[in-house]
């Protein structure tokens, strides 16, 4: 049975138990899903609960993004148990004190809250296309009225209250569940590159940029391939989003850095041989380098310019997908290379991405465009056009 | 707000009146969740202290043996260790171990120091050229590399799983698999565990491990089918020289007490917190 | 209140309901009596059958080897270390015996950086290199203990008693023939325990035992201490060895470490072989084989010897001279 587990290289000391990297890629992608949640709904609560008018072009979007890309989210953690079939043991049985379990119920509280929101938000439409439609899919509308067509004056008061309260507890439940994967790792002493009260928060700023990037980019092709002009000021917006967050997150992740540095603790020798040389070009050149200071310094330069039309689309664009790298580059960085470092301080090994396999490169990649395909199918079933006949709720 | 309703009306108030019904409904049902799905789940301490077993009367968990009656410890003596790895090979065949070089409950390290060489060298099992001087994965040996330096000290550790008093992989195991029985083991439930590896990466010392056949994670449990029939643990049954100790904390004259009361002992990374209950004596500054 | 939020407020109450009422349906038996964790699984663990069986085990049937192992120096050596598991382990079921003796000692024997001085170790290419250990020792008591008897007899009275031996053995222990060996300048202490050994009937030879046992302890001493004191003049063999004296002295190379350089003696426990009679090395090496001679070490390494390697030895002891070059 040895060829089932692949035995990684090292240099240096580490325990013989260590050989093994129990969390491959697919452990990098679940946060990066999370975290593109997290950073959608941020978007929409921008425009339901702090008033960004600009945003609302992708405010319906937002909603249809997070929740799309949320179903997938336990897909790679299913694949990577050793038993996914008893994987409700940790619902039944929650143990309260590992993070992993609260995230558990912190990711369903999300789920249940998104779909409310969405709910809400698109009940008008949902009860017209009841009213319009016949087949399976008029029976699929029916079902979601709850057989309630009250589209009055007094029902969309309560509609529109509910909204608001749900857009305000999101911000703590997203921010919640996507810090929560942060502290996950941040939580841990075992190892020194992840133990650090600033990890959740860290997590959570990358994840906002990530998520606000990927709008973004889903805002400017769906525009293209509704063939209609993207609204400048609501791309504006976002990216005056992202070039904030960006600020705050390099901030953060420098901090951590130094942290780490200027403490000096035992196997700092080692975290410094790792970042100077396997991890060099994964964490200074593509995560930040490219991935984060480029960006920053063009929406800058764009925001210092007043850049617009063509340019500021192209710009942003770009800057957005450098984002959404850098963000996935910071994940890989963050669980491949804190398994990189030996619990021992003394040695490192390394991570070979296989392209095949259960966990191979293929599936997580498959994993991080599939939830693409349902977001389509919810774009078609609940239309977040804002240009459209529609009349979608403030 | 509409200014004309300055006097509260009979519906209004009915209205009201059930409003406050429909809420105090809803906060009665999230008590209700509370007290039957959270409670019992928080009062269940998660390391593992019944509060049932004196009271049920029976002897648990066999009914020769009584694991309130005990609380297990283990000794090392690394000045005593040869380097023979019976300890691991025994642990292996005893505990059906996957039969490779790279997942181990109890392993043995080597730590040499060569004369003008700063850094100590350290190596144990998985190193490839242990493998080749044992000739396969499934046998252990450590190869005679050193035989020709000049080497100033030497010496041989044997590691397992510390069994803490305050485990971090308790802590975070999601559903309960892994927990601490009363008598001081650290134990896995193999039917109930996932396989998420939480645990894996909490241990600092590197006890655990993931059996990909099995799907559940593993590590040393001192034996614990053998512990509660009055046998040692294999390794310590093996090992020929008596660099391992084991026995009954509770007991004054076992010899665990002796070892603790004797030595000036120690235990590795205390500064984690875990509390571990594996006693070390003749470690070194670079041990860890 | 609207129609739309009551049915979704009630459909959410409704789910939370059923989780709370399914939770302990779902929760399996025995979870939560003690702490967080399913009570049952320490006894399912606890039930495990043992692998290793102890030595205690092995004691009830193989009970003189036990004896002999529990009072030797391999004591802290449990059985199934060497044997393996002895789990289900039956008269039907047999233990392997291990087969590469070098390989298998080597592990907790072999001179290594960072073993503990405490440690018995052997330099492995000084140490009769590629020869299995259970040669020369017994893995069950592998302690070689060279037992020289104490011998005060009185030479001139051992002289006395000596004229009787002389038929045989030739005047002052210098055998006149190949078959009979010399006794000049004899180990004492051999002597003393062969000549014991044949009176009390340890050793049995079909002359040597009637003869033996007409001696008395004292005479034992005596002679002893007699033929250890004579200088050894041999003479040289009647018919020129068949043996090949120079593989002999490649194979001797092996017995050095209890016999001594060129056979002359190393430990007066043992007999020096040196000019030695080499029809009566080849005889006594055959007994040995045969198991008509009794000595655990002798037994494993005749067991070694084909009929060519025991000319050759022969010969080549017979060859060296018994007088110690000082």
């Amino acid at each position: 049975m040895e060829s089932i587990i692949q035995f990684a290289p090292y240099t240096g000391w580490v325990y013989p138990n260590e050989t093994v990297f129990e969390w491959s890629v697919l452990i990098a992608v679940y946060p990066y899903l999370t975290g593109l949640v997290a950073g959608a709904f941020t978007v929409s609560s921008l425009y339901q609960v702090f008033g960004f008018e600009r945003l609302k072009p992708v405010a319906h979007m937002a909603l249809l993004t997070s929740l799309s890309f949320m179903f997938f989210v336990p897909v790679p953690l299913l694949m990577h148990l050793g038993h996914p079939e008893r994987a409700f043991n940790s619902t039944i049985t929650p143990h309260l004190s590992s993070a992993m379990a609260m995230f558990g119920f912190f990711a369903s509280f999300y789920v249940a809250l998104l779909l409310l929101e969405g709910w809400f938000a698109y009940r008008p439409f949902i009860v017209q296309q009841a009213q319009a439609r016949t087949g399976l899919l008029g029976r699929f509308y029916r079902l979601l009225t709850l057989g309630s067509y009250d589209v009055s004056e007094r029902a969309m008061g309560y509609d529109k209250k509910w909204i608001f309260a749900l857009a305000v507890i999101g911000i703590p439940a997203a921010h919640g569940l996507h810090g929560y994967v942060g502290f996950m790792y941040g939580s841990l002493k075992s190892r020194e590159w992840w133990s650090s009260d600033l990890m959740p928060v860290i997590f959570l700023f990358s994840a906002i940029i990530s998520g606000v990037s990927l709008l973004s980019v889903l805002y400017v092709v769906s525009c293209k391939l509704r063939k209609i002009p993207v609204d400048l000021a609501c791309l504006k917006g976002l990216a005056y989003t992202i070039w904030s967050f960006i600020m705050v997150a390099l901030v953060l992740e420098a901090l951590e850095f130094a942290n780490i540095v200027y403490k000096g603790r035992e196997g700092v020798d080692m975290i410094m041989q790792y970042v100077t040389g396997p991890l060099l070009w994964p964490y200074f050149i593509l995560q930040f380098a490219v991935g984060a200071i480029t960006p920053l310094l063009w929406l800058s330069y764009m925001i210092w310019r007043g850049t617009t039309g063509r340019a500021l689309v192209v710009g942003v664009t770009v800057c957005a997908c450098l984002v959404l790298f850098s963000v996935f580059m910071m994940r890989w960085n963050v669980v491949i290379g804190g398994q990189e470092i030996s619990k021992t301080g003394k040695g490192l090994l390394s991570y070979k991405l296989h392209l095949f396999g259960k966990e191979g490169g293929l599936v997580a990649a498959l994993l991080t465009m599939a939830p693409l395909g349902l977001l389509y199918i919810l774009t078609r079933l609940f239309p977040p056009w804002t240009d459209h006949v529609t009349d979608a709720p403030t | 707000m509409n200014k004309d309703d300055s006097k509260p009306t009979l519906t209004a108030r009915r209205a009201f009146l059930g409003k406050l019904g429909g809420a105090a409904t809803c906060a009665g049902a999230a008590v209700g969740v509370a007290a039957l799905g959270v409670i019992p789940a928080i009062a269940a301490k998660p390391e593992g202290a019944p509060a049932g077993a004196a009271a049920s009367g029976a002897s648990f968990p066999t009914k020769d043996y009584d694991w309130s009656k005990h609380q297990w410890g283990f000794g090392v003596d690394a000045t005593k260790c040869i380097g023979c790895l019976r300890c691991v090979e025994a642990c292996k065949k005893e505990n059906s171990v996957p039969q490779n070089a790279h997942q181990f409950r109890t392993w043995v390290e080597r730590y040499v120091h060569i004369e003008g060489d700063p850094e100590v060298h350290i190596d144990s099992q998985q190193d490839p050229v242990n493998i080749a001087a044992s000739g396969s994965e499934k046998e252990f040996r450590f190869a005679n590399r050193y035989k020709d330096a000049k080497v100033e000290k030497a010496f041989f550790v044997p590691k397992l799983c510390n069994q803490c008093s305050h485990p971090a992989c308790v802590q975070v195991c999601p559903t309960g698999a892994t927990f601490r029985t009363e008598d001081g083991v650290v134990l896995i439930d193999s039917t109930y565990c996932i396989g998420c590896r939480y645990c894996v990466q909490a241990c600092p010392y590197g006890a655990r491990y993931f059996d990909e056949d099995r799907g559940v994670a593993d590590k040393c449990n001192w034996c614990y089918h053998r512990v509660t029939k009055g046998l040692n643990p294999a390794c310590v049954e093996v090992c020929p020289v008596g660099a391992r100790v084991f026995g009954d904390q509770k007991d004054k004259q076992s010899p665990i007490s002796l070892f603790i009361r004797n030595n000036r002992v120690q235990v590795l990374r205390p500064e984690t917190g875990n509390a571990p209950n594996v006693f070390y004596v003749g470690i070194d500054k670079e041990v860890n | 209140m609207p129609k739309h939020i009551f049915r979704l407020v009630s459909l959410i109450l409704g789910l939370i309901v059923v989780a709370v009422i399914a939770k302990p349906f779902l929760t399996v038996d025995s979870f939560y009596r003690f702490g967080h964790y399913r009570a049952n699984a320490v006894p399912e663990i606890a039930a495990k059958a043992p692998v290793l069986q102890t030595a205690r085990y092995c004691r009830d049937c193989h009970t003189e080897r036990h004896a002999l192992w529990s009072a030797g120096s391999h004591k802290s050596v449990t059985c199934e270390i060497c044997h393996g598991a002895a789990q289900g382990h039956t008269d039907k079921n047999k233990l392997p015996i291990p087969k590469d003796s070098l390989k298998l000692c080597t592990l907790c024997h072999e001179a290594m950086t960072g073993r503990p001085s405490t440690q018995p170790q052997i330099q492995l290419p000084k140490h009769n290199p590629g020869q299995q250990c259970i040669v020369c020792h017994n893995p069950h008591s592998p302690k070689i203990v060279a037992n020289a008897i104490k011998v005060t007899g009185d030479a001139a009275a051992g002289k006395k008693r000596a004229e009787d031996c002389a038929g045989c053995h030739g005047a002052e222990g210098n055998s006149p023939n190949d078959t009979w060996p010399n006794l000049a300048g004899q180990s004492a202490a051999y002597l003393a325990r062969i000549l014991g050994a044949y009176k009390s009937g340890d050793q049995k030879n079909e002359i040597m035992s009637p003869l033996a046992s007409d001696l008395s302890p004292a005479d034992v001493q005596n002679l002893a201490a007699y033929f250890a004191s004579v200088p050894c003049k041999p003479t040289p063999p009647a018919v020129k060895p068949v043996g090949n004296g120079a593989a002999g002295k490649v194979l001797a190379e092996n017995c050095i470490a209890c016999h001594g350089e060129s056979g002359l003696g190393a430990n007066p426990a043992w007999p020096k072989l040196a000019a030695q009679k080499p029809g009566y090395l080849v005889n006594v090496l055959k007994a040995f084989k045969a198991g008509l001679r009794k000595d655990p070490m002798m037994a494993g390494v005749a067991r070694g010897l084909s009929d060519t390697n025991m000319a050759d030895l022969a010969a080549y002891y017979a060859a060296q001279s018994c007088q110690p070059t000082k």
